[in-house]
């Protein structure tokens, strides 16, 4: 769900684990137990691998001892902010057929929202994700491709390009995203400066969210 | 219309033309390079990750790669 999903859908980031989302009920977690076990993975950190910190929101980090795998890093979690169950994110998924293997991934836009974080290094690949998506299916564009765009651009050129081709998908959105009005009438300067509030409040969102889970963490690694 | 190489450049505009199963075979590309050239496996450390444990990071080279050392620092 993390970085290798990002190459599948056009960022280029080079991720050096892999992002694992799960279901964190005891049957699953056995299932999950059985598969970590087989890729002879050890937890690297806190929190310890139970079903209660993976609910409220953490991330269990193991690594990989296995020959074909040695030193490879699992993140698994069951709960990302601002995004649904897993149920819901497994129907939205996107299913990748490559010559060896199939692989699933979060839908592109899940996968937008789950970058929606407090670190620098999320915000310039969501606008990269954005703009591959928009490389790839511009030519053959239908109002729900415009409606992704025109929800998650972050790429002010390109931003005032769809609002200017698409008015009344804009017109829609704008009381969900205030800052598609600067996009509408061209203003770059404004859509910038509105672009980089919007970014902030999320950013603050995330440090929100998170600050009670980092206290949490803080404590089990006092404990360990 | 927009010309996205002139606003994202060659190699991102060129890149984002790709199958996804295109960017995967580029990108097991790259990992051979960076694996063969002894890059490790640990992910950089992040301070801005509500998962960074400063303690794991004092542990490991200061370059943050056990198995890529400074031999030679110029200018800065």
């Amino acid at each position: 769900m993390g970085g290798q999903a990002c190459i599948l859908y056009g960022g280029a980031e080079f991720s050096r684990d892999t992002d694992i989302l799960v279901v964190a009920d005891a049957s699953n977690l056995a299932r999950l137990q059985a598969a970590v076990d087989d890729l002879q993975a050890r937890v690297i950190a806190v929190p310890p691998f139970e079903g209660r910190f993976l609910q409220a929101g953490h991330a269990v980090h193991f690594r990989c001892q296995i020959p074909d795998a040695v030193g490879i890093r699992l993140d698994v979690m069951a709960k990302l902010r601002g995004l649904p169950d897993f149920e819901t994110l497994w129907n939205r998924r996107t299913t990748l057929e490559t010559p060896t293997e199939t692989i699933d991934v979060l839908s592109l836009p899940d996968l937008v929202t789950a970058k929606k974080t407090q670190r620098d290094k999320d915000w310039p690949m969501i606008a990269r994700l954005v703009e591959a998506h928009y490389a790839r299916h511009e030519q053959a564009a239908d109002d729900t491709a415009r409606d992704f765009w025109l929800r998650e651009l972050r790429s002010p050129t390109i931003l005032i390009e769809v609002a200017r081709s698409a008015p009344r998908v804009c017109e829609r959105l704008r009381t969900e995203r205030p800052l598609l009005e600067h996009a509408a009438t061209g203003s770059k300067s404004r859509l910038v400066a509105a672009l980089r509030a919007e970014e902030e409040v999320e950013r603050d969102a995330d440090r929100r969210y998170w600050a009670p889970l980092k206290r949490e963490l803080e404590q089990l690694r006092r404990d360990r | 219309m927009i010309d996205l190489r002139s606003l994202v450049g060659d190699e991102w505009a060129e890149w984002y033309v790709l199958t996804p199963a295109q960017r995967l075979e580029e990108s097991s590309k790259l990992w051979q390079t960076y694996l063969e050239l002894g890059g490790s496996l640990d992910p950089e450390p992040d301070p801005q990750s509500p998962f960074y444990d400063p303690a794991e990071w004092r542990a490991v080279a200061a370059d943050g790669r056990p198995s890529v050392h400074l031999v030679r620092r110029g200018g800065v």
